[in-house]
């Protein structure tokens, strides 16, 4: 009975193993599947037919197949406008100096001319009479003195200031000239502008400007028709791009 | 409070904008330059971008330098040892791109004062009626001869000041002659300011049409000179449409 038993365990024991030997799942969970064999035999009998191929057909000449390259060139930054903003006092006439705000916008056509658009506001006081009489001539709103004018200029006395034994900055004058309008005094005037001004650049793009300029028209706010002088000095600071 | 406020924002504005140009400057690859080389004898690097700034280096023929950037007729060059200086765009002419072909910088000409896409002008002498007026204009060619132009002016006169804006269309007759003549045809918009010292009237709004012509004189580069006359009717709401005469005179420019 105990050799039945152990004939058939051994038997069933055989069965297994013999069933398992050809099971490629498990020979791959237990890590032991030697790795896939290359398909030599099939490389070779290609590597025969390519060889039989070039016996019977002539060498090819080798065509290049590059695409020639289109050289895209970057573009040139171009630093020929400049934009900034500047502060300073303006003499507005009869109605004294008061401080005024604007901003310029300037095209350089050459290194000597530019063009320059500025608009520029400022708040006038009270002339002499105001305040002796205490009788307003304008409104709150009407004191407001804005203008914008175009002009042309030109660089002239261009040179460079230095600081130090290693620091040297481009500097230059210019004289300016234009036409524009002045909204003072509930009325708008045609205005004529000149002036002259210094600028530093201490870094290529950045300027800082000095400039005093006359804003000319005619007025009669006072009763009398007479040529309004208004002198203005700023400090500006101006970037090209 | 207010004030404060509003100069609060100016300042900070200004901050933002010379941050953002400053922030831009370095982020420029060091690869997105155009490199050119040195065919002439040598090249020289003036230290600023004028005529009278002194030489202060030299680089050889074949030698390559980086174009950095441009100001007016100057180039700013790096060598490949690290010195930066100006160039003069005439000594540029004189290099050549990695690919052989020459350098070339575009100033404009009278092929371009011909047919070109976009122009834009200002005049400073301007004539509305007897008033003194100042106006700028750009227009968009479809052909040499026809463009589509948008003109705005402000007109200050002893009676009345104003404002005007102007669309029509200018057929230019000889486009490729240095004087060239023009006719224009359009309508616009007019805004009348009466000036009064009893009563305050109220400002007109009109509608208006212009038949016009003028001359183009091109001068040099991309600038020219241009005059102009234009007959504007002013539809009111009377009985009779106004007739306004405008003479002006100016420059512009065409890209």
């Amino acid at each position: 009975m105990e050799i039945r038993l152990r004939i058939l365990l051994l038997t069933m024991l055989l069965g297994l193993a013999g069933s398992l030997s050809g099971c490629a799942t498990l020979r791959h969970l237990f890590g032991t599947a030697a790795p896939a064999a290359a398909p030599a035999p099939a490389d070779a009998g290609a590597s025969t037919d390519r060889s039989a191929d070039e016996d019977s057909t002539p060498p090819r000449v080798i065509q290049p197949e590059v695409e020639r390259r289109n050289l895209k060139v970057p573009r040139i930054k171009s630093e020929d406008i400049e934009l900034g903003g500047y502060i300073g006092t303006l003499n507005i006439e009869d109605f004294g100096a008061h401080r005024v705000f604007g901003a310029q916008l300037a095209y350089h056509i050459t290194e000597d001319f530019f063009l320059q658009a500025e608009a520029g506001r400022s708040k006038a006081g009270r002339t002499s009479f105001e305040t002796l009489s205490n009788i307003a001539l304008l409104t709150d709103n009407e004191r407001w003195f804005k203008y914008y004018d175009m002009s042309v200029g030109y660089n002239f006395l261009p040179g460079e200031v230095f600081i130090g034994r290693n620091h040297a900055m481009t500097s230059s004058f210019y004289i300016l000239a234009g036409v524009g309008a002045t909204d003072f005094g509930g009325d708008s005037k045609f205005t004529a502008n000149f002036g002259a001004g210094y600028k530093v650049l201490p870094t290529d793009w950045l300027a800082v400007h000095v400039a005093v300029e006359d804003r000319v028209f005619n007025s009669d706010l006072l009763g009398v028709n007479k040529l309004a002088s208004n002198l203005e000095a700023h400090l500006g600071l101006t970037v090209f791009f | 409070m207010l004030r404060c406020a509003r100069l609060v924002c100016a300042l900070g504005a200004v901050l933002v904008l010379l941050c953002l140009t400053v922030g831009v400057r370095p982020a420029q690859a060091a690869g997105a330059y155009v490199q050119v080389f040195v065919r002439a004898p040598y090249l020289e690097l003036h230290t600023g971008p004028g005529r009278g700034y002194p030489v202060f280096n030299v680089v050889d023929r074949d030698a390559s330098v980086d174009v950095l950037k441009r100001y007016t007729d100057w180039f700013k060059v790096r060598t490949v040892g690290g010195v930066e200086g100006w160039v003069a765009a005439q000594d540029m002419e004189q290099t050549v791109l990695a690919d052989g072909t020459p350098f070339h910088y575009d100033v404009g000409d009278q092929n371009a004062f011909t047919s070109h896409r976009f122009e834009a002008g200002f005049f400073p002498y301007g004539d509305y009626g007897g008033a003194s007026a100042l106006s700028a204009y750009g227009a968009v060619f479809a052909t040499p001869n026809l463009a589509a132009e948008l003109s705005v002016g402000e007109f200050l006169g002893k009676s009345s000041n104003g404002t005007t804006v102007d669309l029509g269309l200018v057929h230019i007759f000889y486009p490729q002659a240095r004087l060239a003549p023009f006719v224009m045809l359009g309508t616009g918009v007019v805004r009348i300011e009466p000036k009064a010292t009893l009563v305050q009237p109220e400002d007109r709004f009109e509608q208006s049409a212009y038949v016009g012509g003028g001359l183009r004189y091109y001068l040099t580069r991309r600038f020219f000179l241009r005059g102009e006359y234009k007959e504007h009717i002013i539809f009111t709401n009377r009985n009779q449409n106004e007739q306004v005469d405008e003479w002006k005179f100016g420059f512009a420019f065409f890209f």
